[in-house]
């Protein structure tokens, strides 16, 4: 593998922003294709990164600093990607549900779930069952990640699935619910297609997903 | 000799004079120059009438330290949480007798029969406010619901329940503003009228700005109206630490102290004299999961700084104390909960509050509320100090028995016999053989015994008929409001 793309890893591991964007730069510069810059560089970067954190060796802040540097190599990349349609693994549509303010987790599942390669599309806080259903079928996502972290919201989530039901779209997307309250049981309950304990489980359980629905 | 009998109450103190004023002015400094965002379109009118720099647009509000200094003076320096039976009362004085209340909130329980984790369901809201009715270490109950009670008004039925089921302070939660406003009635029901509840509040609430440095339009509201009735209310103010509110530990303290500032200047305002009780809740995000911790023993020491800025603004102070991350009343949740309560009971707390939560705030367990009973109750007794006079120093009595003797049955003995010791409900003292005898029960199943068996003899004392009639009217007039 060339010497760039090894420092590039390095650089994203490190979480140096300015260094990895300017690193894609010279790879492109040098005749390495975007492609390969991604899957190579910033998507394997990644994947030690989440391995690591996923060992308790590096802690949240630091993952975030790295997703911020994989970002700033991807805002590099993504005119070509666009125009060589380079396929990410899928489009993930991701918000805290209606009624409830609390964003920490989320953000770092879009963060983790950018660094595995998805496209996301973050929705914010509060987000109400309508918004959702909106932009799934505006923009055709693979994935709908819900957060919630009151007991008095999670039943949004439920709303929320009913919603993409009447409105046709359930069988298009598969649905990934998470937050402190929320468990397994309470998943399967409400008719969702997987629930992710920790952000690094939300890019295994993304990943196996997308794959179920491809098969 | 001096005249003083009791021993000093022990206090933790991490803070010297010097930093406690250092974190007061670095919260002016910040009211002032970073300020709050106030959600709430009177309370924004409001605070720029009384001086501060309000940008309507952004909902930005920059506090002068004159009005934080002015709205710091008329806050009452003592409270009381009445009860409906007067001898339950809770009187809130810094640095006076500490009480202590249930977590309120839970969703999840452990089943006191199987031991399965499950939701908490409308029949066990009943039977958890009338254990905590019969133990002398929960002083005033908070609410909890049922997965199965309807979302519409649950809190207006909580509100019933523990009414019907307890005769104790009680300690509201609400989910709007209305519904606050019929639960302040139904309180105005019990207590005869309006003014009979001003004068004594037999229910109080707590509410928590968002961290850092929010004010929701129902926060705002909850202060006005608690201000109006004259109920009691915790301003909780709970940072995560890495989290919503800086990593270190003096940074979280820096930002709840602010955060408490705030909201005695949105009430004050208001309603000059509206009591209020400092509540810091500062946690910590556990930087491997993002979760919020509860038991980590950062909490408690930063929870202590918090205490001894309410002393210096002279409120009562309300702490966590038992509290944990584990899953079920086990030795990790032991541990925890009693490091917690100790260092929040030593460093001056007025209300020691988590009594049964597990799980951080997610699971309540009838064993957990028997344990922590204990665990209060010899945080009280640990705060308490002891008497210490010429006849307890005993100087004559070690005399008279002199080198190699005893003291077993002397007449100094049988004096202090009885009062001088904290007898426990809960912990095992004899020996092996009579261990075994009894069955070999750990602590955790003496603990459910004793829950099995308070919740079969326990007979709360009941409402007034008349009053029970018009409450139940008044339920159902509101729920039917509520539906539409």
């Amino acid at each position: 593998m060339s010497e760039i793309i090894t420092n590039l890893k390095e650089d994203l591991y490190n979480g140096k922003v300015d260094e990895v964007a300017a690193a894609t730069q010279k790879a492109l510069d040098e005749g390495i294709s975007a492609g390969e810059i991604l899957n190579q560089g910033l998507i394997a970067g990644m994947d030690v990164v989440g391995r690591d954190f996923k060992s308790g060796e590096l802690f949240i802040p630091e993952v975030i600093l790295c997703a911020r540097a994989m970002h700033a190599g991807l805002e590099v990349l993504r005119p070509l990607l666009i125009e060589t349609g380079n396929d990410s693994p899928g489009k993930v549509v991701i918000g805290t549900v209606a009624g409830d303010m609390h964003d920490i987790g989320k953000n770092l599942v879009s963060m983790m779930l950018e660094g595995a390669g998805f496209e996301i599309i973050d929705l914010g806080t509060d987000v109400q069952p309508e918004q959702f259903v909106e932009i799934v079928r505006a923009e055709g996502a693979d994935l709908v990640g819900m957060s919630a972290l009151l007991t008095t919201t999670m039943q949004s989530m439920k709303r929320t699935i009913d919603a993409l039901s009447e409105a046709g779209l359930r069988d298009r997307v598969r649905v990934l619910v998470g937050g402190a309250p929320v468990t397994a049981n309470f998943a399967e309950q409400i008719g969702a297609d997987a629930y992710a304990a920790d952000a690094a489980a939300a890019v295994d359980t993304a990943r196996s997903l997308i794959e179920a629905q491809q098969t | 000799m001096t005249d003083e009998v009791k021993t000093q109450k022990p206090l933790i103190q991490y803070l010297s004079k010097n930093q406690v004023e250092m974190i007061h002015e670095g919260s002016l400094d910040l009211l002032e120059k970073t300020g709050i965002e106030v959600d709430h379109e009177a309370g924004l009118k409001v605070l720029a009438e009384a001086g501060a720099k309000v940008d309507f647009q952004e909902k930005r509000v920059r506090i002068p330290p004159g009005l934080v200094v002015r709205c710091l003076e008329t806050v009452p320096d003592r409270f009381t949480l009445a009860a409906r039976n007067p001898e339950r009362d809770c009187p809130l004085v810094p640095g006076g007798t500490p009480f202590s209340r249930n977590g309120g909130g839970a969703d999840f329980t452990i089943d006191l029969h199987t031991g399965k984790f499950r939701p908490m369901l409308y029949a066990d809201v009943s039977s958890y406010f009338k254990l905590m009715d019969a133990l002398d270490g929960i002083s005033f109950i908070a609410p909890v619901f049922g997965h199965d009670m309807p979302v519409v008004g649950r809190d207006i039925l909580m509100l019933r329940e523990a009414f019907a089921n307890t005769d104790k302070p009680i300690h509201l939660r609400a989910f709007s503003g209305e519904t606050l406003k019929y639960m302040f009635e139904m309180a105005v029901i019990v207590a005869g009228s309006k003014e009979a509840l001003k004068e004594r509040p037999i229910v109080s609430l707590l509410e928590a700005p968002i961290s850092p440095l929010k004010f929701l339009d129902v926060t705002v509201d909850a202060l006005w109206l608690c201000g109006e009735y004259g109920i009691p209310l915790d301003v909780c103010v709970m940072p995560i630490a890495g989290g919503t509110g800086p990593m270190t530990m003096a940074g979280n303290v820096q930002l709840l102290n602010t955060e408490f500032l705030a909201g005695v200047v949105i009430s004050q305002l208001a309603h000059p004299g509206a009591p209020l009780q400092y509540a810091p809740r500062p946690m910590a995000m556990d930087m491997r999961t993002g979760f919020s911790l509860a038991g980590s023993v950062e909490l408690g020491m930063m929870a202590a700084a918090g205490a001894q800025m309410a002393h210096f603004y002279n409120v009562p102070v309300s702490l966590h104390g038992p509290w944990t991350d584990s899953m079920t009343h086990d030795g990790q949740s032991t541990f925890e909960r009693m490091y917690m309560t100790i260092m929040a009971a030593l460093a001056g707390a007025n209300v020691l509050v988590g009594a049964g939560m597990m799980q951080q705030s997610l699971v309540i367990s009838y064993e957990q509320l028997i344990i922590d009973d204990e665990i209060n109750r010899t945080a009280f007794r640990a705060v308490q100090g002891f008497e210490i006079d010429e006849e307890r120093l005993g100087a004559n009595v070690i005399s008279k028995v002199g080198p190699g003797g005893n003291f077993v049955a002397e007449e100094h003995t049988l004096k202090y016999l009885r009062g001088e010791r904290y007898v426990p409900s809960l912990l095992y003292r004899d020996s092996r053989e009579a261990w075994e005898a009894s069955g070999s029960k750990t602590f955790v199943a003496r603990a459910k015994d004793r829950a099995l068996s308070i919740l079969e003899e326990h007979q709360p004392n009941p409402l007034p008929e008349d009053i029970s009639k018009e409450l139940d009217k008044h339920v159902a007039k509101v729920l039917q409001l509520l539906e539409k």
